[in-house]
């Protein structure tokens, strides 16, 4: 299945080189949870703290459970603590 | 003198003249500036983001504003702490920018609390205000202020900045179907051996861009403002993401979590 994934600020470089800005449609196999995308594309877990999936942040202990369908778009931030 | 018997939200011609371009927004209108003139509100830390949430808040009227900070300025600082200058350099944070607030607006009172606000003291400055604003650099503190506007049941502006990146969000910590901070980074507290990792979130090892601190805190000034008129949509419930590298935003929905320990349905 083809979902779209967006990486932001430093995550940008696990982005595929056919990526336009911070995003790229991917294929990824069906039934995939969250970490396994993450993993997949050897993103460091603890990176990517914030994952929103099709809008909607994904806590992290939902992060295994929660199944990507054909069509979704993960994106993944960093976390900032900052000021 | 006539200025003396006003009550607070009272406007003289002058005030009137001050604000007007405030008053000509419907939404804010006559009412709405009365509300700002009588607004009581906690700004934590006033460094990259405090400094505009202070200097824009201070010029629009805020009533009263608290400002707590314990650093002394220091020349990195001038780089994106407008509230300073060279003059500032060694003096304390909130003295200075206090001096800089009233040379804008006399007419605010800024309280100064040059100290690290923890505990119950940071309990007792919370219960008192109407809108608490986190400009701290840390997830320790992050944590603690959460904590305490929970226990309040008080709104929380929250907003950070690093590198290229700032993100903002707004908790209403009164309302029970609303997430806290704790909802999204509460997986961090905790989580750590030490807080080396913590550290390396700060401005001061990554770098942040000078105007990127100004883009969040000038959004957490006007998201503090619609709180007091109690106009338009807040970010309760969403939270803003800004790269400014590649200039983009997005918007995370941020549903409560029931389990968060800090206010989930077992508190």
């Amino acid at each position: 299945m083809n979902i779209t994934l967006k990486c932001f600020a430093g995550l940008k470089r696990h982005l595929p080189p056919h990526a336009k800005a911070n995003a790229a449609i991917v294929e990824v196999d069906a039934e995939m949870s969250v970490y396994q995308v993450i993993d997949f594309f050897k993103i460091d877990r603890e990176e990517a703290y914030l994952v929103i999936l099709n809008g909607v942040f994904v806590c992290p202990t939902e992060r295994n459970s929660t199944i990507l369908k054909d069509n979704d778009t993960l994106a993944l931030w960093p976390e900032v603590a900052g000021g | 003198m006539a200025l003396d018997k006003r009550m607070p939200g009272d406007m003289s011609d002058n005030d009137l003249l001050r604000y007007s371009r405030h008053i000509m927004l419907p939404e804010i209108d006559f009412e709405g500036q009365q509300k700002l003139l009588t607004a009581k509100i906690l700004i934590i830390g006033v460094g990259g983001l405090g400094s505009p949430v202070a200097l824009y808040l201070a010029a629009s009227g805020i009533g009263e504003i608290i400002i707590a900070d314990h650093d002394k300025v220091e020349l990195n600082n001038l780089q994106r702490q407008i509230a300073y200058d060279e003059e500032s350099l060694g003096q304390s944070k909130v003295a200075s920018c206090a001096d800089k607030m009233e040379k804008i607006n006399s007419k605010i009172k800024v309280v100064q609390l040059d100290e690290k606000l923890t505990g119950q003291q940071l309990l007792s400055q919370v219960e008192v205000v109407d809108v608490v604003v986190d400009c701290t650099d840390n997830l320790t503190t992050r944590f603690e202020i959460n904590q305490a506007c929970v226990t309040h049941k008080k709104h929380l502006v929250s907003a950070a900045a690093i590198r290229w990146e700032g993100q903002i969000s707004v908790y209403h910590c009164g309302d029970q179907n609303s997430p806290c901070y704790h909802c999204c980074y509460g997986m961090r507290e905790g989580s750590r051996e030490d807080s080396r990792e913590e550290l390396n979130q700060n401005c001061s090892n990554n770098g942040v861009l000078s105007p990127v601190v100004g883009v969040m805190g000038s959004l957490q000034a006007i998201e503090v403002i619609k709180l007091i008129i109690d106009k338009g949509d807040s970010l309760i419930g969403r939270v803003l993401l800004f790269d400014a590298l590649s200039m983009q935003w997005e918007t995370m929905q941020l549903p409560k979590n029931p389990d968060c320990s800090v206010c989930g349905r077992s508190c």
